[in-house]
């Protein structure tokens, strides 16, 4: 799903960018919080995955797939459902900025 | 003292008594002062951001009774053989460690709000500038006839995890063979709603295994549950015959429980238990109440920052709260306290304070890779606490759908601790 994703990225690459320009890392660092509540920054096994160092890009693309239900998990279309572009280009800024697990 | 070495001291690794030298408040001088009472999800994780993202600009002291914390959540999945006690267990090291959280191992006793201090157990006081009571529940026995902390031993609630969770599963796991296990859930409002019904299911799961005839009655003070729909078609299908869930109106009412016996009376029948837990009715803990800062049972608060309505210096979060829509949870707690955490920064650093958003996700497991979840968030309304979506596990999810919800749980409970203590 993330392969096609980023491929599909690669043709819509001015929306992505779009909202990642409109983002505030501060910002993003805030609402990030809601995030570390499950994803975990190490990694994580089956479950929930690690975000930390995550290509902003492919934030973006995964959170608009979740808003339009396009991708499968109730609660990650309920978070990514109230998020609006810039809030979305806020934590793509923060968590892109963060060290990935080992 | 330099600042490892009162890291050090303060996790206990040096060997000085804590009471005996000054309290770091003193020894910071002029940094803003915070205090949290109560090491749970609610204060241990507004400790952590607090002094996490103010990088040593406020001075946050973490009162908390333990050293060790078990967490209340994931404590039905130990009763069910799924993890061991120790897996539930965690400590402060790196709240003080890594986030220079100074740890103060005593109870909280009163607050005087108008001198800004907290006084502990020991007589000794802690002064403060903004003050988080996250002290979670007291559980009020007298609601339950014949129902006492003497007995709660023979009968653990084991609503406050730790020993009295230990006590339960040695008691599921002795039950005579084909014994009637009986649980008595609280009345609303209560910590984990969904609590009650799981810990039903995890007896269960553990019966089929080793005492397969027995059999568990829920005489319930409430005529509907949390997740009910999904709880009765999970035990028609892993459990069939095993459990008794008897409402309210059903039963009329426990008016009597007899702990040497192990009698319950109610208007419809007189119940004989092998072995049984009783959740009495709940209230916030004892300090809210010395602080002054509740209202009957429970603590107002202020929807878009957690502030008790009471006192705008104290910040009020988790179960001790009367957050409304928003459950009485581990996650909720969480939740609560990032928003007070950035409102409390705002204030004594002038960072920036952003719009209070709320969520909550509460995960229920019913039998091995069946797990429900329902969830919700929420925005700090001008009246309460606002719910803006929710969702809830179906009953036709698949059973894939299911087994992801209980991989999703473990890497929640390895986010949220790791949220808390790291």
């Amino acid at each position: 799903m993330i392969i096609l994703i980023v491929s599909f990225c690669k043709f819509a690459f001015s929306d992505e960018q779009q909202i990642i320009d409109m983002g505030d890392i501060e910002y993003g660092e805030y609402l990030g919080a809601e995030c570390a509540s499950c994803h975990h920054q190490s990694g994580a096994s089956e479950g929930i995955p690690s975000i930390h160092g995550m290509d902003a890009e492919v934030f973006v693309a995964l959170m608009l797939a979740y808003r339009s239900k396009d991708m499968e998990n109730p609660v990650m279309q309920m978070i990514a459902g109230r998020l609006n572009d810039e809030q979305i280009g806020s934590l793509a800024l923060y968590f892109s900025g963060l060290e990935t697990p080992n | 003292m330099s600042k490892i070495s009162r890291r050090l001291f303060n996790t206990g690794l040096a060997a000085a008594s804590v009471s005996t030298l000054a309290f770091p408040s003193i020894s910071l001088g002029a940094l803003p002062r915070v205090v949290v009472i109560g090491g749970g999800a609610g204060g241990a994780t507004a400790a952590r951001y607090i002094a996490k993202d103010s990088n040593g600009g406020v001075d946050v002291t973490l009162v908390e009774a333990s050293k060790r914390y078990y967490t209340c959540f994931f404590s039905n999945i130990y009763l069910g053989g799924f993890r061991n006690y120790g897996s539930i267990g965690h400590n402060y090291y790196g709240l003080a460690v890594n986030r220079g959280v100074n740890m103060v191992h005593e109870w909280a006793v009163s607050v005087d709000s108008t001198a800004r201090k907290v006084v502990l157990g020991s007589g000794e006081h802690l002064s403060y500038d903004k003050l988080v009571i996250s002290p979670g529940i007291d559980l009020k026995y007298d609601t339950i006839n014949g129902y006492s902390a003497e007995v709660q031993d023979h009968m653990p609630h084991a609503w406050k995890s730790g020993t009295q969770v230990q006590l339960l599963r040695n008691q599921v796991m002795n039950m005579k063979q084909g014994g009637t296990f009986v649980m008595v859930p609280p009345p609303n409002p209560y910590r984990c709603p969904p609590g009650p019904y799981e810990r039903v299911s995890m007896i269960a799961h553990q019966f089929k295994q080793s005492n397969p005839s027995a059999k568990i009655v829920i005489l319930d003070p409430k005529n509907k549950f949390s997740k009910q729909g999904l709880f009765e078609a999970g035990w028609q299908k892993h459990y069939p015959g095993m459990i008794e869930w008897i409402s309210a109106d059903t039963h009329g009412g426990l008016k009597n429980v007899n702990a040497s016996s192990m009698e319950f009376e109610t208007d419809l029948d007189t119940f004989k238990a092998d072995a049984a837990c009783v959740v009495p009715a709940q209230r916030a803990g004892a300090i809210a109440m010395a602080a002054g800062v509740n209202n009957g049972d429970w603590c107002p608060i202020v929807p878009a920052s957690m502030q008790s309505q009471a006192d705008e210096n104290i910040y009020v979060l988790g179960d001790a709260s009367i957050a409304k829509s928003m459950p009485k949870s581990g996650f909720s707690a969480n939740s609560q306290a990032k928003v007070a955490a950035n409102h409390i920064r705002g204030a004594l650093t002038g960072s920036k304070v952003f719009d209070a958003r709320y969520s909550n996700t509460c995960w229920s497991l019913i039998a091995p890779d069946d797990d429900v979840k329902v969830g919700a968030s929420y925005t700090g309304g001008a009246e309460a606490i606002d719910v803006e979506s929710k969702f809830i596990s179906q009953a036709d999810d698949s059973s894939e759908t299911r087994a992801a919800n209980y991989q999703e749980s473990i890497d929640w409970y390895n986010g949220i601790t790791a949220d808390m203590f790291s």
